[in-house]
């Protein structure tokens, strides 16, 4: 029954795209794509293309998440350092990420550097935005029990305001995920020999049409595995705080 | 041993200021348990949150064996009356109230010791593993109060700890309270809004005027030493004493 429900909706579509598909050359058949997709992406690319890419990403996610924590912390806890930063933080939120590629060619290169930091300058302002505001909100009584009790520095920060402010903190990153997939696809379309978004556009220049299909069910692919990944990850750090109903609260 | 001299607190906000407490002088010897009680909104919390170095007071001062005190006393431990909120949800029981004695730099064996014994000694022995929000809320303050006898305090405050728990659990809780003041000879300041459970708890009572708050009256309870929910709450005295405070707080209301 399960499997059903969860399987169902997707054979449907696949059914409907094989009825709609029928002879027209922009958009094969499901089976001519799943073909291209096995003959595409089950050789050299894969090491070639896909396995850089998604280092690329995980490699701008992890230091978007790294930064946006390290510099949310100290600004969630200073009312006087947010008052300065928050209009400017919330500026640089505000522009779309994709039009900084250009200035970050023009200063990093073409190379992976220029794809990570792309990357990061996306992914890193709803981590950032988020922690300040997880730490922010963080609940007054347990900061004062963590006065009373003498714990103060690291473990203060490691056992109450990280862990305190992870249900906000865990959300932003989970932004970012979807921001990052997005940036890790287009700083490879600018300027680029290799990467998924470099060769998604490549087939289509190429009038390879079944093949730039497979490339997109690969993307979407990827990032469902990735949200998967990272729903389990959010509910193990985050078991006492399902637990504790405050998600429903 | 706890000397509160002439405090007094004004919360200042631009282009207005409250003056929550006036002046207030009492002290508390070694070993003694103190109730406050006080009409509602007359300040309790803000004097427990200044004895305990929370928030710095206006005027006057706090001394602890003759120190001033301006921040959190190291041989001090708090209950608040917010359980839900004083015990980190993502710990165990158990590292509830070990964290405070791993800060204090406790050896690992004491510790073992100290948890077990405390938990135990409030009859959580066997919640050990569990999460504060799988328990009741009478259990999660038993936690908290394991983790201040944990601590092994010089000083205990305790912030209406038990407004927030049903008539039965309240009563158990406050004989579980006499029992470890006895047991561990805890100085011990108890603020409360209710009258019977002061007179029923206190060697003490200090009874506090409305917001602009002073002292109102210092009053001996000259009940038995050995407390029981249902002889002491009995005795003619016990009705005189809570009478005379009832009618005290009345006034002060005005």
């Amino acid at each position: 029954m399960k499997a059903v429900r969860l399987l169902g909706l997707p054979v449907l579509l696949v059914l409907l795209w094989w009825a709609v598909s029928g002879g027209s050359f922009y958009l094969p058949s499901p089976d001519r794509v799943a073909v291209a997709f096995a003959e595409t992406w089950f050789s050299d690319r894969l090491t070639g293309d896909v396995l850089p890419s998604v280092g690329r990403l995980l490699a701008g996610y992890a230091l978007a998440a790294l930064l946006g924590g390290w510099l949310g912390v100290p600004i969630g806890l200073s009312p006087r350092l947010r008052a300065t930063l928050e209009p400017v933080l919330e500026f640089f939120r505000a522009i779309p990420p994709p039009v900084l590629v250009p200035l970050i060619m023009l200063l990093a290169g073409i190379d992976t550097p220029m794809k990570v930091l792309v990357i990061v300058s996306g992914c890193v302002w709803p981590v950032l935005l988020n922690t300040v505001e997880g730490v922010r909100a963080l609940d007054e009584v347990l900061a004062d029990t963590c006065r009373m009790y003498g714990i103060r520095g690291w473990p203060r920060v490691r056992g109450f305001v990280l862990r305190g402010a992870s249900p906000q903190i865990m959300a932003g990153l989970r932004q970012a995920l979807s921001i990052g997939i997005i940036l890790m696809v287009i700083s490879e379309m600018f300027a680029s020999s290799s990467g998924l978004g470099f060769t998604i556009v490549l087939f289509q220049r190429q009038f390879q049409i079944a093949e730039m299909w497979s490339g997109i069910l690969l993307l979407g692919l990827l990032g469902l595995g990735l949200s998967l990944l990272f729903r389990r990850l959010e509910r193990w750090v985050l078991s006492w705080y399902y637990g504790s109903g405050a998600a429903r609260a | 041993m706890l000397e509160i001299a002439q405090l007094s607190k004004t919360y200042e906000s631009p282009g207005r200021s409250v003056e929550a407490i006036r002046s207030l002088t009492f002290d508390v010897a070694a070993g003694e348990l103190v109730c406050v009680v006080g009409p509602s909104g007359c300040g309790k919390t803000t004097l427990l949150r200044a004895v305990a170095g929370l928030l710095p007071a206006s005027g006057g001062e706090v001394r602890l064996d003759g120190v001033p005190v301006t921040g959190p006393p190291p041989r001090m431990a708090v209950v608040f009356q917010e359980y839900g909120r004083s015990l980190f949800p993502w710990m165990t029981v158990w590292q509830n109230v070990e964290l405070p004695l791993k800060e204090k730099k406790v050896p690992a064996p004491r510790r073992r010791e100290l948890v077990t014994q405390s938990l135990e000694s409030v009859g959580l022995g066997d919640a050990a593993r569990a999460h504060p929000w799988q328990l009741s809320g009478g259990m999660q303050q038993r936690v908290a109060i394991a983790r201040a006898v944990a601590y092994e305090p010089q000083v205990m405050l305790m912030d209406e700890p038990f407004a927030a728990v049903d008539a039965q659990t309240r009563a158990d809780l406050e004989d579980l309270i006499l029992r470890l003041w006895r047991d561990l000879e805890v100085t011990t300041l108890f603020v409360t809004h209710d009258i019977d459970e002061a007179v029923y708890l206190g060697q003490r009572v200090i009874v506090l005027s409305s917001s602009p708050t002073v002292v109102m009256e210092d009053l001996k309870i000259d009940l038995p030493p050995e407390r029981d929910q249902l002889g002491t709450r009995s005795l003619p005295r016990f009705g005189e004493l809570r009478g005379h405070v009832y009618s005290r707080i009345q006034a002060a209301r005005g």
